[in-house]
């Protein structure tokens, strides 16, 4: 169990370094040694210090923050096609940013607009989901998802009823991606952070994920906890929406490849996931910036094109 | 030690104020407003130009700065001197690493067409940045006169600028009284879109004699339907296409038989790239416009 939570952090440190090491524009070994005992030239300390690293490090913050989300929707849903976005967080966010940007906001303010609007969007869900009737999972995903239908009406009327000379700057917004990334600080303290503040509950989330009844036979309260598991979910997704948009795909595919690896042991699942969904998300932004550079590719491209046969491989080897 | 410290900060000072002072006499700082307001000042002329749009492209060779161009972004195929430079990516996503190695001076970016998150990067950098987007024909004149004064190419530029200004007041002298032509303006195929007389595109129209059936449209590019067209039914309908070759951009109308437009076949397509992009090309667009419109008048 450690051993392969320590072969995926070897696993994450490798890919960092070679997201320092590779980029559009060649360095030599000798000058990344160079300048990581913080000598070297000007141009190679901007390219390492001030472009690469914060952008790998925004990277796995985003991926990881996303894989835990996702995973943890998972076992709150029980549903294997939940991600982080499918309780309409990422609408939430987008009109929250949106919205800031209409007003000639600066970044600053879009960024805390988001995670304001992401948040709304699951204290939203939260009371709707809570109605009069009694909680269940399926009433929470039915929920969620109309309300997601409803965030993606009001982007697409905003995006309809906008001076076209701010519209640009929103469109870049929804893409999500990593190059627009600001900040990596927030995704990686937060990702920090919330693993180790979920790793006492993971054994709960053993349990309940075979099934509430069970769980609460057991003796857990299942009601606190999903709500833990939910806000803290919201809190992962927001941040990571703040970080770099909307990037797909990773919160849904890491969490299953390692249960398909690994085992569902949410004592795993959840630091594994942190852990391989930055390496993903890391390697992908490496290829999508370099493969045809200087063309950029889009990361979600990227991480779809590991993801999908990686993924299909595992699968199919399971059977 | 410290007397030696004090010397070598006095003669320091002594050196800086003897070098500076005839600098900043005889050779001002270039400072120039952009399209957002900010200014810029250069301390010397730019000399590695990067721009991260085709029409900044243009519009710096426009301005007599073609040679200090060291990198451009996709699509930047005018002047045929671009298409042999360096490309630092798309103007959506920039390779920042490229275009920093590349140590550019100053990079010409797009109001609305450059990610603000990666034009703030380059701020952050200490790039000097100066984003353009003429939104007038004035505004052409004005752009290429300021990338001229941050070059220090102010000679050609200003030349530049005023054979254009020169080329738009003979244009509007020669349309002036024409007959009006009411015109729509076809943007995309699917969906239907125009431009309103905001537009670099509407005012060429305009200036053509053309009135713009959409033009009091409060979106600079609205979104339509086939039916309002109908409705509106122009005497023209104009659409650019690649070096105005006709396409089948125009098809959908033709089985409208009862449009004055499609009766009289005046269906017509212009070169793309001079009309939508505010360059000095789009006297040649008015030009070719002015025409199209000029036939459609026989024709009614």
């Amino acid at each position: 169990m450690t051993r392969s939570l320590l072969g995926l952090g070897v696993l994450a440190l490798a890919s960092m370094a070679l997201a320092l090491a590779l980029g559009s524009v060649n360095v030599a070994p000798a000058d990344l040694w160079q300048v990581i005992q913080g000598e070297g030239s000007t141009l190679h300390r901007t390219l390492l210090l001030d472009l690469r690293l914060p952008r790998t490090l925004a990277a796995f913050g985003t991926g990881g923050l996303l894989a835990v989300a996702g995973a943890l929707m998972q076992v709150l849903l029980r549903n294997p096609l939940a991600d982080p976005y499918v309780l309409g967080l990422s609408g939430g966010a987008a009109v929250g940013a949106l919205l800031a940007m209409l007003a000639g906001m600066g970044t600053l303010i879009i960024s805390g607009s988001a995670f304001a609007g992401a948040m709304l969007a699951t204290v939203l869900v939260f009371g709707l989901a809570h109605g009069t009737g009694s909680w269940t999972p399926s009433r929470l995903l039915l929920t969620g998802v109309v309300v997601a239908a409803g965030w993606g009406a009001v982007i697409t009327l905003m995006l309809a009823i906008t001076p076209s000379y701010k519209l640009p700057g929103m469109l870049y917004w929804l893409m999500g991606d990593v190059s627009y990334a600001r900040s990596p600080w927030p995704a990686v303290v937060v990702l920090a952070v919330s693993v180790v503040l979920i790793m006492p509950l993971a054994r709960n989330l053993n349990v309940l994920a075979r099934g509430p009844m069970q769980a609460a036979a057991l003796g857990v309260a299942v009601r606190p906890l999903e709500w833990t598991i939910y806000v803290v979910a919201s809190l992962l997704t927001a941040t990571a929406v703040t970080t770099a948009g909307s990037i797909g795909f990773v919160g849904l595919i890491v969490p299953h490849m390692l249960r398909l690896i690994l085992g569902n042991d949410q004592r795993i699942i959840l630091p594994a996931s942190a852990l391989a969904g930055g390496t993903l998300l890391v390697l992908a932004d490496t290829l999508a910036r370099t493969v045809i550079a200087p063309e950029q590719l889009p990361v979600g491209v990227i991480t779809a094109l590991l993801g999908v046969p990686t993924f299909l491989y595992l699968l199919h080897r399971s059977r | 030690m410290v007397s030696c410290w004090l010397n070598f900060r006095f003669a320091l000072g002594f050196l800086i104020a003897i070098l500076v002072h005839p600098i900043s006499a005889s050779e001002m700082q270039r400072c120039a407003e952009d399209d957002t307001g900010k200014k810029l000042c250069l301390s010397a002329a730019a000399q590695r130009i990067i721009t991260l749009s085709p029409g900044a492209t243009e519009l710096v060779f426009a301005a007599g700065a073609g040679d200090k161009v060291i990198a451009v972004v996709n699509y930047s195929d005018y002047p045929p001197a671009a298409l042999t430079l360096p490309s630092v990516g798309s103007h959506t996503r920039v390779d920042m690493e490229a275009l920093m190695a590349l140590q550019p001076d100053l990079v010409v970016t797009w109001v609305t067409g450059n990610p603000p998150a990666q034009v703030e990067l380059l701020q952050e950098l200490g790039i000097s940045t100066f984003a353009i987007e003429p939104r007038t024909f004035e505004g052409v004149s004005s752009v290429i006169e300021r990338l001229s004064t941050l070059a220090g190419t102010e000679a050609e530029g200003f030349a530049e600028a005023e054979r254009f200004r020169s080329g738009i007041a003979t244009l509007t002298a020669q349309y002036r009284d024409v007959d009006p032509v009411p015109v729509f303006y076809q943007v995309w195929e699917k969906p239907l879109m125009t431009v309103n007389n905001e537009h670099l595109i509407g005012k060429v129209l305009k200036l053509c004699g053309g009135v713009n059936v959409f033009g009091d449209m409060q979106r600079l590019i609205p979104r339509i339907s086939a039916e309002v067209v109908l409705q509106a039914d122009p005497d023209a309908i104009l659409t650019g296409s690649v070096d105005g070759i006709s396409d089948d951009q125009l098809d959908e109308w033709k089985k409208y038989a009862g449009l004055t437009a499609v009766e009289k076949n005046n269906l017509f397509f212009v070169p793309a790239s001079p009309i939508s992009r505010p360059s000095p090309r789009l006297l040649d667009a008015i030009q070719t416009v002015c025409e199209k419109l000029g036939k459609a008048r026989e024709r009614l």
